[in-house]
């Protein structure tokens, strides 16, 4: 089980890492996710929306409502270019970070 | 089937956001449940069952509400935090001391100090008792700016708590890494002066800021 500070700095990794395969709606971005980590990584409605607004606020992802076909009114998150220029640089703190814990002897083994 | 919009704006109660932004966050919030309540419905669940997951996706709507509009504010709110605590504290600072001034040099130099103190009960006491109004001016001026009742609250406290920090935590400060003899060597009387400038003054602030603490209620839906 991941523990939730561990969660909560990955959160914005991947979420930026889901959009980068296109937009998607609140909810199906939390699903998308849950799956993709296989339920490591689930995000409450308390967690989600606040963080997607603050990720909004520094432009790194933007909402634009947008109406399906079934005529459901739902807003959509894409990634802005910021966000893309945020991706890379996050992706290789978070490789740094687990690399240098598998060099621990200790949590290698663990 | 259920209106989802009426149900979460009922339950978010206020949003410190323009009536847009409300608006917004609303009918996010409520087609999320709605993907709720249709994915458990597709799933063969009754109708009541599909509803309640969706409701008991969220327990505490307040802290959301109070998280959502820090976020959509996002760093005007801190420049607002700064404000909605600084200003109205200097000026409850500034109006106290005063206040404290005018009742010590209004002729009641004669009265005996009291408990060894310097202080003169009567003035001191008057300045008390009128704390209350200060308190709530303090708090009802950080309220036009303040989303979290934590600042309206530091805002009202705010001359015990930059006399503590001024006064009293460099003493204390002193005594231990300083080994200086005053706090050791008198702490009743220390203790006494921090009872009578900073905690009896937080009360009698406290007293007066409380109306202004509260945060409106959630309606049930």
């Amino acid at each position: 089980m991941i523990g939730a500070g561990i969660k909560r700095g990955t959160a914005e990794l991947a979420v930026l890492s889901v959009l980068e395969d296109g937009p998607l709606h609140g909810y199906e971005l939390a699903r998308r996710i849950e799956q993709q980590t296989k339920g490591a990584l689930r995000f409450t409605l308390a967690a989600l929306y606040p963080m997607l607004y603050r990720m909004e606020q520094r432009r790194w992802i933007r909402g634009v409502w947008e109406t399906s076909d079934n005529g459901r009114r739902r807003r959509c998150y894409r990634l802005t270019p910021a966000g893309k220029k945020k991706l890379s640089p996050l992706r290789q703190e978070w490789s740094e970070l687990f690399q240098a814990l598998r060099r621990l002897k200790k949590v290698a083994h663990a | 089937m259920r209106d989802w919009e009426v149900l979460v704006s009922e339950r978010l109660g206020t949003l410190h956001l323009t009536p847009e932004q409300r608006d917004e966050v609303v009918a996010e919030l409520a087609c999320h449940l709605e993907e709720v309540y249709l994915e458990q419905r597709a799933q063969g669940r009754s109708e009541s069952k599909a509803i309640a997951t969706a409701i008991n996706q969220m327990a505490d709507w307040l802290e959301l509400a109070r998280k959502i509009s820090l976020a959509k504010r996002g760093e005007e709110s801190m420049i607002n935090r700064a404000k909605s605590v600084w200003l109205p504290g200097i000026f409850t600072v500034t109006v106290s001391i005063g206040w404290l001034e005018l009742l010590q040099r209004a002729s009641f130099d004669s009265f005996k100090p009291w408990f060894q103190t310097s202080l003169p009960m009567l003035p001191f006491l008057l300045w008390v008792i009128t704390l209350p109004l200060l308190g709530a001016l303090g708090a009802f001026l950080s309220r036009f700016l303040a989303v979290e009742s934590r600042s309206r609250l530091t805002a009202g406290l705010f001359p015990p708590i930059a006399m503590f920090g001024l006064l009293f935590l460099p003493e204390i400060w002193s005594a231990i890494f300083e080994r200086n003899g005053l706090v050791i060597r008198h702490p009743l009387h220390f203790a006494f002066d921090v009872f009578l400038w900073s905690i009896l003054p937080a009360l009698a602030l406290l007293l007066g800021a409380m109306p202004f603490l509260r945060t409106p209620k959630l309606q049930e839906a």
